[in-house]
């Protein structure tokens, strides 16, 4: 798949379209200026999330009552376009002009990205690790999210069930119904174990890190259900349906669920020692890129189509040797977009485009052996949204 | 800010307290009363009128009907087969399955789902005049046709165990509902097909 365009209306501090080429593209521009805006608008865009908030209302702009996306893509030779609707609380999705429901829109779109923000992956709380495993999951298997969001639902109803027996003088009549959450819980926490225990392997398997380190990186899915449990449905279900029964007590105690895969965890390990505790920043920034160069892979060896790859700020994450291995080794892998406040840091051919405050002030394409020349993507009149929206 | 007249501002600001009705639907739906006949109007009232006067709850199963019928239609029509029963959420399950032509059995609405978030436990449903409805009718089939949801799943689950000590034939309508969604929502040929081939719970 590739994208050709990006369009936003009211979405921060960007206006405008951006052209993008179906290799590598540049952005480049001071500190400040969109260039990080316009690559949480792509991510946004595939995955209906922001990399950085998680409150979306903060990235509509200051005084606007609605943000708007719309992404141009080609598919399987086809194109499609996708609009991602931005309002207070709501967020409405359309594939080709179309209402669509989370499942059917994730998965027209598959964007990876590297950056400052996901290094929370290794450094932060296990939930960043089970997102992370759960979003690549979701780039193979996008019903996935229904799964996920009734797990979710699920584990909420109890935590209010638990903490209505507590406090509520009704007790009994509460916990009556506690065995048909925790029916659910069974169900859905077995599917949802299965399928991460299921990716991390593979993702193990996928890791090239000796592109970029010397140290070995390998990931394990934990479970706190033991780490000898095997990742069967049957194995999953019985040691979650015998944990249910022993913690009991200790769940009616505290007044919230103790047993399920939301209490899982993914190990990242160099040399095959905790990489956010022994390793260094450095160490920690190559185990991030091995990890999402390893969910390129994986994604690659199972879907035909290239996925497309952010890489924020590239000059300050990665020395310039790296920068030319890792974008020799993307040739032909992904559509690359990078941002980087040096123009010439990143060699051969490229689409180059300046940013200032937002918008689009400079482009260029450059072959190999030829000089730069301005592409024709710039004279065109931008897409002017509000003339197709909303759609009919 | 320039403001309607008042009559007008009242009427907008009722019909924007009804269900997926925003300031603009609410407005034009206001201007398009305006514009109607004194009699077009006042039908629209009465019958607004009417439904609060004349509509109740069936004693027996709790569907809604008219005032003057209670026991409901369906509860009190011989030709329904008293030996099926089948238990929805809400009032608008009743027609959507009637819809499908595929059940002549009796119905039992819960008003409602299992939901700790909102507060609603067991007895916030019809769940006890259910199980006294069992004790006195020969029934040999409950149907559970709760919405293909979590809460809907839990409430299934949970009335499923109450009545299996009674040894009455318990099923649940087949997958293949869209999930998470409403019954109100699945189209007939779907319906039809999940309640053709519900499963044992
Ligand atoms: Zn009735």
């Amino acid at each position: 798949m590739e994208i050709t365009s990006v369009t936003v209306d009211g979405f921060r501090n960007l206006a405008g379209t951006f052209c993008v080429a179906p290799g590598l593209n540049v952005l480049w521009g001071d500190n400040g200026q969109g260039k990080t805006n316009w690559l949480e608008a792509i991510y946004l865009l595939a995955t209906t999330k922001s990399f950085r908030t998680g409150r979306l209302q903060e990235v509509i702009a200051f005084g606007r009552p609605a943000a708007h996306l719309r992404a141009e893509v080609v598919r399987r030779s086809t194109p499609v376009t996708l609009d991602l609707h931005l309002e207070a609380n709501r967020k409405t999705l359309f594939v080709n002009g179309k209402r669509a429901v989370v499942g059917e829109y994730l998965g027209q779109l598959t964007v990876f990205a590297y950056g400052r923000e996901a290094l929370d992956v290794i450094c932060g709380e296990p939930g960043e690790r089970r997102r992370f495993i759960d979003r690549g999951i979701l780039t193979l298997k996008p019903t996935y999210v229904q799964t996920l969001a009734d797990y979710n639902r699920v584990l909420k109803q109890k935590n209010a069930l638990l903490r209505a027996a507590v406090e509520s003088s009704d007790r009994r009549c509460w916990l009556d119904s506690l065995e048909d959450w925790n029916v659910q819980l069974v169900a859905l926490g077995t599917q949802l174990h299965v399928e991460r225990a299921q990716y991390a392997t593979w993702l193990n398997e996928s890791l090239d890190w000796r592109m970029f380190n010397a140290e070995q990186i390998t990931v394990r899915y934990v479970s706190a259900l033991g780490s000898d449990l095997p990742a069967t449905p049957e194995a999953v279900r019985t040691a979650l349906t015998e944990q249910l029964a022993r913690r009991r007590e200790a769940e009616l105690a505290v007044g919230h669920a103790l047993v399920g895969p939301h209490r899982d965890d993914l190990a990242i390990l160099m040399d095959g020692r905790d990489v956010a505790r022994f390793g260094s920043a450095g160490q920690q920034r190559s185990a991030l890129l091995v990890l999402t160069l390893g969910q390129l892979a994986l994604y690659r060896a199972r879907c035909a189509e290239p996925p497309v790859l952010l890489l924020d700020d590239l000059d300050a994450e990665l020395d310039t040797g790296r920068i030319a291995a890792l974008l020799e080794y993307l040739q032909g892998q992904a559509q690359v977009v990078v941002t980087t406040t040096k123009p010439g840091l990143v060699q051969g051919p490229a689409r180059r485009q300046a940013l200032r405050a937002g918008r689009f002030i400079e482009a260029a394409d450059s072959a190999r052996d030829e000089p730069d020349k301005p592409f024709s993507g710039m004279e065109m009149p931008p897409c002017d949204m509000p003339r197709s929206w909303p759609p009919s | 800010m320039a403001e309607f007249a008042e009559p007008i501002a009242r009427l907008i600001d009722e019909l924007k307290r009804l269900p997926g009705v925003g300031h603009k639907s609410a407005q034009r739906l206001a201007f398009h009363i305006l514009r109607s006949t004194p009699e077009d109007a006042a039908r629209l009232a009465s019958a607004i009128a009417e439904v609060k006067a004349r509509i109740t709850f069936c004693s027996v199963c709790h569907n809604l009907t008219d005032i003057e019928h209670d026991p409901c239609a369906y509860c009190v029509n011989p030709a329904r087969d008293r030996r099926l029963l089948c238990v929805v959420e809400e009032p608008h399950n009743v027609i959507a399955i009637e819809r499908t032509g595929e059940f002549h059995g009796l119905y039992h609405v819960l008003h409602g789902v299992l939901s700790p978030l909102r507060g609603i436990g067991p007895d916030e449903l019809r769940i006890r005049s259910l199980l006294e409805r069992l004790r006195s009718l020969d029934i040999t089939e409950v149907i559970l046709a709760t919405n293909p949801t979590t809460e809907g799943e839990a409430t299934a689950n949970y009335i499923g165990r109450l009545l299996k000590p009674i040894g009455v034939r318990v099923t649940r309508l087949a997958l293949g509902l869209p999930v998470g969604g409403d019954l109100e929502y699945a189209d007939e040929v779907t319906l039809h097909k999940a309640l053709a081939y519900r499963r044992e719970l």
